[in-house]
């Protein structure tokens, strides 16, 4: 079956409405995790990144006026909506679906295991109502909601930026976010799941890299090979080190968990912060 | 190889957290420098480069691409110059760019083609082609090509580069997308192109220095720049221009500029590909023309 005749590319159609003010709909594209290079080129990277499923792209066009586009992704999980939405968060929040960021005739949101891009080629105040008035209607259209990835809920509150979360599967988005190792010395492997987290503090801002692989063996790898990237912890029991910008890094293994604390100013912070991510999971497990 | 990966801790220690991921860290993960002749890079400006609703005026745009190349060569007519780098008995491939939201556009690519076919070569041995490059019967038989594509920032492979333009030359572009594109280069070394390139343009008429969204294309992250930039080497080409969005997204986002992700494959395409030079400090850069918001 081609994915423009599946019963999940029909679902998410009929999401979308067929106009938009007097902007009159084309057909619609649809494309898989294959097809997509077909629409956006390489830039399709980051959705498979995120295993997408389908696309549906619609165009909306009145003549004299700049089109606007409509690319709705079913992403096989809300987990994966939520964090393809968190890997471009600039923007201001639109209170659409569970999740939203507007800027510059673009608006971005997250309900349930879809993800809509819904953009303005040129931003005027009349494609700027446009484009929010077509997220609403898309977000209502949407049933239910999803859960959000359950790592969300091993983060210490502490000087968390929530909206600032970023979730993934792979070392190049977490590259693209936050630059830890030309290669996958943390094995993530597209297999694991991973949040970064943004924290607030005296000593400037750091990080918190929690991800849950596959089991227990899989992380115990990845830690091993961290700590080889990381030599100077080698041998000197705790795995903390201070990097040359005078701040610490610092990581433990939980299980099928690694934490790892970037550039915390305190060694002893970071620590806590390693505490405080333990006895989360401990209440799960 | 036996490389040993390069880390943030490295950046850390070496670069004093300067600029990190698009970084390349001296005597780390790579072989030493050999000694190489400086290449060149000619960037030529000129202010009517564009007319007054943004479009590339084609004449303006012929005469910087004159002066470029004849910059470039070291030949003052600008015909000679190109007679320089196409012979004719050459079948020419001019490998252009047709994303339609920045295209390489039809200015540059008629002011290419007309300076091939000044140089001798008739039309029918000649042909301007994006994504049909390889069923196209004249890029099929090329014995030289003219690499000209607009610079933007890219999603994946942090930018449009001279580089990336080659992707089309392979039946699945998807196989370089690894590790977000860092061996790009490696297509150069493919029969199809290999030796050939005679000619890179990186257009900088109205460059994308910044993207939002699955359409990566927003009016608002271009400039008039009003710029190409031109060299034989598409390395040196795709990191002066690189200096160039950098330089911008500094000016407009007060950071640190970098694209993200990091466009690494312009570096790797010099120090693990050896295709040409990316190091600044290596590269003689000429400058030509309206010079005022030249950034580098």
């Amino acid at each position: 079956m081609s994915p423009l005749q599946s019963p999940e590319a029909r679902l998410l159609s009929s999401f979308i409405p067929v106009t938009a003010g007097p902007w009159l709909s084309e057909a619609d594209q649809v494309f898989d995790a294959a097809s997509i290079f077909d629409y956006i080129d390489g830039a399709g990277e980051v959705y498979r990144s995120y295993n997408m499923k389908i696309l549906v792209a619609r165009r909306f066009h009145k003549d004299g006026r700049p089109d606007l586009v409509v690319d709705a992704f079913d992403m096989g999980s809300s987990e994966d909506a939520f964090g393809v939405f968190t890997h471009d968060l600039d923007g201001r929040d639109a209170g659409i679906g569970q999740g939203s960021a507007y800027r510059a005739g673009l608006l971005s949101f997250w309900k349930d295991r879809y993800f809509l891009s819904v953009y303005a080629e040129e931003e005027t105040a009349e494609t700027r109502d446009l484009v929010l008035e077509l997220g609403r209607a898309i977000a209502a259209a949407i049933p239910v909601e999803g859960p959000k990835p359950a790592l969300l809920g091993l983060l210490p509150a502490e000087g968390l930026e929530a909206d600032r979360v970023r979730f993934f599967h792979n070392h190049s988005v977490l590259n693209y976010h936050f630059f830890v190792a030309e290669t996958d010395i943390l094995r993530l492997e597209q297999t694991a799941k991973a949040v970064l987290a943004e924290y607030r503090g005296a000593g400037g801002p750091s990080r918190l890299l929690l991800v849950e692989y596959p089991g227990p063996a899989e992380a115990a790898q990845a830690a091993g090979s961290f700590a080889e990237a990381y030599p100077a912890a080698a041998g000197g029991g705790r795995p903390v080190i201070r990097t040359g910008n005078g701040k610490w890094t610092a990581w433990r293994l939980y299980g099928r968990y690694l934490a790892v604390v970037f550039a915390e100013a305190a060694e002893e912070k970071a620590g806590a912060r390693l505490d405080a991510v333990e006895a989360r999971i401990g209440t799960v497990k | 190889m036996n490389r040993r990966t390069i880390t943030r801790r490295d950046f850390l220690k070496v670069a004093s957290a300067a600029p990190l991921a698009g970084a390349l860290v001296p005597g780390l993960g790579g072989p030493a420098a050999r000694p190489e002749d400086m290449t060149r890079v000619v960037l030529v400006r000129d202010v009517r480069a564009l007319d007054g609703s943004g479009a590339p005026d084609g004449e303006v745009v012929g005469r910087m691409l004159d002066e470029a190349v004849a910059a470039l060569v070291g030949e003052s007519d600008p015909v000679k110059a190109w007679k320089t780098l196409i012979r004719p008995e050459d079948t020419v491939g001019i490998k252009t760019n047709a994303w339609g939201k920045l295209p390489t556009t039809a200015e540059v690519e008629n002011a290419i083609r007309r300076r091939v076919m000044d140089a001798g070569v008739p039309e029918d041995r000649l042909s301007v082609d994006d994504r049909g490059v390889r069923a196209n019967p004249v890029f099929q038989k090329a014995t030289a090509l003219i690499n000209a594509r607009p610079a933007r920032t890219h999603q994946w492979s942090g930018m449009g580069s001279c580089i990336k333009n080659y992707i089309m030359f392979v039946p699945q572009p998807s196989a370089y997308h690894g590790d977000t594109c860092a061996d790009l280069a490696a297509i150069w070394s493919l029969p199809a192109v290999k030796g050939k390139t005679r000619l890179n343009v990186l257009v900088m008429l109205t460059p994308l220095f910044h993207m939002i969204g699955t359409q990566q294309y927003n009016k608002d992250f271009t400039w008039p720049y009003k710029g190409l930039i031109v060299s034989r080497d598409p390395v040196a080409a795709d990191a002066t221009g690189l200096r160039v969005l950098e330089a911008k997204r500094r000016e407009v986002f007060k950071d640190d500029g970098l694209l993200k992700p990091s466009p690494h494959h312009i570096q790797l395409a010099d120090t693990r590909h050896h295709l040409g030079v990316s190091d600044p400090a290596r590269i003689e850069l000429v400058r030509l023309g309206w010079s005022e918001g030249v950034l580098i």
